[in-house]
């Protein structure tokens, strides 16, 4: 009963994998891909391209920088939420259920409508006019970055709700008994009493941000473009930039094994911090 | 038991009011946009001045959303199908079984989820691009061939999530069979399936939205007859760039359009949803 899944689980992750490898060995260009057995064996020569003449450090850079942000952005965000939607009050269903659209809707929407939100003259400069503030570029240019990781976190951050959520289900009603006695304020009793609670959740929740926001392909694509400006050329778009405007399909395989270098270390404390049986 | 309250009143107030406007902000506008002239939308006006929903009718002819929305509801929909029913015979033997290798099929199962999909897209690409060649058929651009890369991801997505469904069930009811001579394929199909609709149609839902939602490989793998709503939308948005004032309107309806079904999906399924969520933290 393994089999079948199992069988084609080889055929469609694994086969695709070592190819993947291969691909990263060998000259891969428009000309040679529809016969990529016979294309030129060139050994490391895409992987020490990557490294020395393309945008690939700049991208690890700006995608590891940004992920990272998301991430610190929504942790105080989702933790909050969680905290608030957790007393009981009127309406907090409906909030509960208001609360996830962001994470619900899919990423092309979101990069669709912030797009025409984010365009110069649209509605974001006239509210950020209205405050009195500079309006200004946000979808090119060094503000682009900021755009990527304000637009992400704000679609990102119910994750992290929703599994502090859950854990607060779990807090023993004992402890809340204990906290109504004790004297002390009200985030003392959070820091002391319920937070140890939430450690497992959060820092799986930091973890899946991470990856999700290191792998987003969708957003930038769609919120920025291609050619995408230099502020916001993350990985996914690069390597995918340079198989399929540029042709460079060997380089971009080699890209595509560094990005998953650079999910590594997040994928094994992620494998860490699920139960896996 | 008294209820205890884990912040006062008005600290909770008003972190759900930051909250709620920051959610609905953007929501709202994206309804507002759609029923706004474009030219309300491009000097940056929240409200419309006046409400017309000819956009709801134009975008299906400029955008082709028809048959975007049915490529997208053809290949999520047979994906998701085949991996629901393909995971739950894998995720019961993981759950059930004790064999040498099953924690590291589980941490596999995990790991694969997290790939970057640009590795999987690119030999894909190259091996049905090398498979045309051979044997003479176009494979890139029709709907299979779309829906078998789904599957690099949809697989060990929908197993982990029947993994952990199944894991819910006590062990008991197939035990009893088991004792009554039940063979493990009857006790699967007799008993297992039976019991696990709410993890299959979660597991189902979960591989319907990642072809739903896909941008990356639709946008390669298929061509103006095939492309799936995703991509309609995303071709559509990128040729307003320059030029007159690009249809604002239509983009936001068709991406209202877009976004409805999986919207719908969630609060009809909410509980069963957020359980999956929480557990494999999945998207």
């Amino acid at each position: 009963m393994l089999a079948p899944g199992g069988l084609l689980l080889v055929l469609v992750v694994g086969v695709p994998l070592v190819v993947a490898g291969q691909i990263s060995l060998l000259d891969l260009d428009q000309y040679t891909f529809r016969q990529w057995l016979d294309a030129p064996f060139v050994g490391l020569d895409n992987y020490v391209e990557a490294v020395r003449d393309s945008a690939l450090p700049h991208a690890i850079w700006v995608s590891a920088a940004y992920a990272f942000l998301v991430t610190l952005i929504t942790l105080p965000v989702g933790l909050a939420a969680a905290l608030a939607a957790h007393d009981r009050f009127a309406g907090r269903g409906l909030v509960r259920s208001v609360l996830l659209i962001p994470y619900v809707l899919p990423a092309f929407v979101v990069g669709t409508v912030w797009r025409i939100i984010l365009q110069p003259d649209g509605v974001a400069d006239s509210a950020v006019g209205r405050l009195g503030l500079d309006a200004g570029l946000w979808l090119n240019g060094p503000r682009s970055f900021w755009a990527l990781v304000i637009v992400q976190a704000w679609t990102a951050w119910p994750l992290l709700y929703l599994l502090a959520l859950a854990g607060l289900q779990t807090v023993d009603p004992e402890v809340h008994e204990a906290a109504a006695i004790d004297g002390a304020g009200w985030w003392v009793k959070l820091r002391r009493l319920i937070f140890p609670y939430l450690r497992g959740p959060i820092a799986l929740g930091l973890v899946i941000t991470f990856l999700h926001s290191v792998n987003n392909f969708t957003l930038p694509f769609v919120l920025f473009g291609v050619p995408s400006p230099r502020d916001v050329e993350v990985l996914p778009v690069l390597t995918y930039v340079e198989s399929f405007q540029n042709f460079q399909f060997g380089l971009s395989a080699a890209m595509a094994v560094f990005s998953l270098a650079v999910v590594a270390v997040p994928i094994v404390a992620y494998l860490r911090a699920v139960r896996l049986t | 038991m008294r209820h205890t309250r884990l912040l006062p009143r008005p600290v909770q107030t008003a972190v759900l009011v930051v909250l709620l406007l920051t959610v609905l902000g953007p929501v709202s506008y994206m309804v507002f946009a759609s029923v706004s002239s474009d030219l309300d939308v491009a000097s940056g006006a929240y409200l419309p001045t006046t409400v017309d929903l000819g956009a709801y009718r134009r975008i299906w002819s400029t955008v082709d959303l028809g048959t975007g929305l049915l490529n997208s509801l053809l290949v999520a929909g047979v994906v998701a199908a085949a991996s629901a029913f393909v995971s739950v015979g894998s995720a019961y033997v993981l759950v059930r079984f004790a064999f040498r290798g099953r924690v590291a099929i589980l941490r596999a199962l995990l790991a694969m989820q997290s790939i970057p999909g640009t590795l999987m897209l690119l030999p894909v690409f190259v091996l049905f691009a090398s498979a045309s060649a051979a044997i003479g058929v176009q494979v890139i651009g029709t709907r299979w061939a779309l829906g078998l890369t789904y599957l690099t991801f949809a697989l060990p997505f929908s197993t982990w999530v029947m993994v952990t469904y199944l894991r819910g069930l006590p062990p008991e009811l197939d035990e009893a069979a088991r004792i009554d001579g039940a063979s493990s394929w009857r006790i699967l199909t007799r008993i297992i399936i039976p019991l696990s609709w709410p993890g299959l149609v979660v597991s189902g839902i979960f591989a319907f939205l990642l072809g739903w939602n896909d941008v990356l490989f639709a946008s390669v793998m298929t061509d103006p007859d095939t492309r799936t709503a995703a991509v309609a939308l995303q071709v559509f948005g990128a040729t307003q760039e320059g030029g007159a004032i690009p249809v604002y309107g239509q983009l936001m309806a068709a991406a209202l359009v877009c976004a409805a079904p999986v919207v719908v999906l969630y609060l009809v399924f909410q509980r069963y949803l957020v359980g999956g969520l929480t557990a494999g933290g999945v998207k």
